[in-house]
């Protein structure tokens, strides 16, 4: 390395992008512009960061194959950190390659987590999960080894197993204090907070209570029949069916829910499922077919008592009905219910699933992201929306040194 | 052109405080090697870091009998080793681009690093007397027996080469194990080379192979 360059990445590491930027600020040689990537992206300026990086990429010579790979990590990490999910993911499964090729353990890892990262960001718990498993030969820096834990507490909160999403923020916040990065561990304790903050309200019995995410778990693991409303399914312990797409019957299994073990009316159900103020023979008549089609659908789970009044729900093997609804009851609770599940969408898509115009899923989205209900990621036609928040995604950066050995 | 594999003698470090070594040179006695914010003075018979000068040290370093020289971002410093002080300073001729750094002959040899270039410089005033051109990144410096040797690191290739101060042809070339690159280099005057070795924070000695003498004349 050169004297300034050296200076430079003195400064950066000492944590003053400002001071490193200042000494190499004129120059456009490949560890300049990498250096200067680096302090742009620390300093917040990710589109300008995104193209210096790029061109210190293209900078380096064929010798600097590291450098390079560097560069590459770099700029995938600001590209998840900015949602870009336009990034090509072979691009850094390659530089990846080259840093295990050229023994650069730490960055390579770096790399992977990045990978996860984004598996994780469009809802591919499995493969995220399989790409973070494979063993990581060196110990890791304090800094990405919170990082990676971070990742595997989305995976676990994802799939609703929260003693291990627990054990795994432990362990990241104890990672993020040995890094002595205090950003870091803010960032840990925030995505700790969703556990004890109340995830789900319980309505059995007439009654209805919070319930913390290790609750919600132990409901969703008990022998009951669980309407569950923010997911708009019916699960027990055998089956899980899925009513997202069927807002009429899911509505209907609600209201015999939270009426078990009682009835409920023919002209409450029709108002409930049809939004009609006074039951005429029509409705009736349609009620009859829709109570048909959420017989069938549930069939491996409860029968529908038909009673003098109305209808009554009857759980074949569970011992109990319970609802499972939101903390708080809001809005535009058919496009939360499909968010719930994790997987990212595209506004198109939930319009298709809900039966209803792309310009009305799009206005319920935007009040949802103004709410901070719903967060979006992408430009244009691949643009993708999933609820926030989904520890994992540390905003701070932790990007690669980008610079040769010398 | 002759290419011999490195043989390391002896490695000195990793050194407490040392994350990386930048510049080396030879006073006689001590091995003075630039570790960003400091000079430190290697005994390199018992491997121990004897003193150190706090000072800005960000690349080569030299010894011309009396005083160190210290690159430090784009300046050169002039210091006595036995106060510490910096006692002068002129402009790096790389402007902060500049790498390994000998004296020789009464003038200041400066590589300049991905400009592929030594440059003679006059070490009162600054002045580039003249400029040899290499084909490769230029990371240490040294003159020995009236040779011009320089270090190269480029990725992942580094090797110790001796070229014709006159047309900048390679003569012969020293290659060093994978992994391990040359950012500073200094003769001892006897069958060592001192290499730098950037971020490994470590200091090694390698053989000079023999008759590797200069053609004379300087």
């Amino acid at each position: 390395m050169d004297s300034l360059i050296t200076a430079a990445a003195r400064a950066l590491a000492a944590g003053d992008p400002l001071a490193a930027l200042k000494r190499v600020a004129l120059r456009d040689d490949a560890p300049a512009l990498a250096l200067r990537g680096i302090a742009m992206a620390q300093l917040g300026d990710l589109a300008r960061a995104k193209v210096l990086l790029r061109r210190a990429a293209r900078a380096f010579g064929p010798r600097e194959a590291v450098a390079r790979a560097r560069c590459v990590v770099a700029e995938a990490e600001i590209a998840l950190v900015s949602r870009d999910l336009g990034w090509p993911a072979r691009a850094l499964d390659a530089a990846r390659a080259i840093l295990l090729a050229h023994g650069d353990h730490v960055n390579a890892a770096q790399a992977r987590h990045i990978e996860a990262r984004r598996l994780l960001l469009i809802g591919r718990l499995d493969a995220a999960e399989e790409r973070l498993g494979e063993p990581a030969p060196l110990p890791l820096p304090p800094a990405l080894l919170a990082a990676r834990e971070m990742v595997l507490a989305g995976i676990a909160l994802r799939r609703l197993r929260t003693g291990p999403a627990r054990a795994a923020l432990e362990r990241a916040g104890q990672a993020a204090r040995d890094a002595d990065i205090p950003a870091l561990t803010a960032e840990v304790a925030a995505a700790a907070s969703v556990l004890h903050r109340p995830a789900a309200r319980l309505i059995a019995g007439g009654q209805a209570r919070p319930l913390l995410l290790a609750a919600v778990e132990a409901v969703l693991a008990s022998d009951a029949l669980v309407v569950d409303a923010c997911r708009h399914v019916v699960r027990d312990a055998g089956v899980v069916v899925s009513l997202a797409t069927r807002p009429v019957l899911f509505a209907l299994a609600r209201a015999l829910a939270e009426a078990w073990p009682g009835d409920v009316s023919r002209d409450r159900l029709v108002r409930l499922a049809f939004g009609a103020k006074v039951a005429d023979e029509s409705h009736r008549a349609r009620l009859r077919v829709e109570i048909g089609r959420l017989r069938a659908a549930l069939r491996a789970q409860a029968t529908l008592r038909a009673t003098s009044q109305g209808f009554a729900l009857a759980p074949r093997r569970a011992s109990e009905v319970v609802v499972l609804a939101r903390p708080v009851e809001e809005a535009h609770a058919g496009v939360l219910a499909f968010l719930a599940d994790g997987e990212a969408w595209s506004s198109s898509a939930l319009a298709l699933a809900l039966g209803t115009s792309q310009r009305t899923v799009q206005r319920a989205l935007d009040e949802l992201a103004a709410a901070g209900k719903a967060q979006a990621f992408g430009h244009g036609r691949a643009r993708r929306w999933v609820t926030p928040p989904v520890p994992g995604f540390t905003t701070t950066l932790l990007l690669p040194g980008p610079l040769p050995g010398g | 052109m002759k290419t011999t594999a490195a043989e390391i003698l002896r490695e000195y470090g990793p050194f407490s405080g040392v994350d990386a070594v930048h510049g080396v040179t030879f006073d006689g006695q001590h091995v003075w090697f630039a570790s960003g914010d400091r000079l430190n003075a290697l005994d390199p018979a018992g491997g121990q870091v004897a003193r150190s000068i706090d000072v800005p040290a960000h690349a080569g370093t030299a010894f011309d009998g009396r005083h160190l020289f210290q690159i430090a971002e784009d300046r050169i410093l002039k210091i006595d080793p036995e106060s510490g002080q910096v006692l002068a300073s002129i402009p790096a001729p790389g402007q902060g681009g500049d790498s390994g750094m000998a004296w020789a002959e009464g003038s200041l040899w400066v590589g300049q690093h991905r400009g592929r270039k030594i440059h003679q410089v006059d070490p009162e005033t600054g002045t580039i007397l003249r400029t040899i051109e290499s084909d490769r990144v230029v990371t240490g410096v040294t003159w020995v027996d009236g040779a011009l040797w320089h270090g190269t690191w480029e990725g992942e290739d580094s090797d110790v080469r001796r070229i014709d101060p006159e047309t900048g042809a390679v003569l012969a070339a020293i290659e060093m194990p994978a992994g391990m690159g040359v950012s500073g280099l200094e003769a001892d005057g006897g069958d060592r080379f001192f290499c730098g070795g950037g971020k490994s924070g470590r200091v090694r000695a390698i053989r000079r192979p023999a008759g590797s003498s200069g053609t004379g004349g300087r």
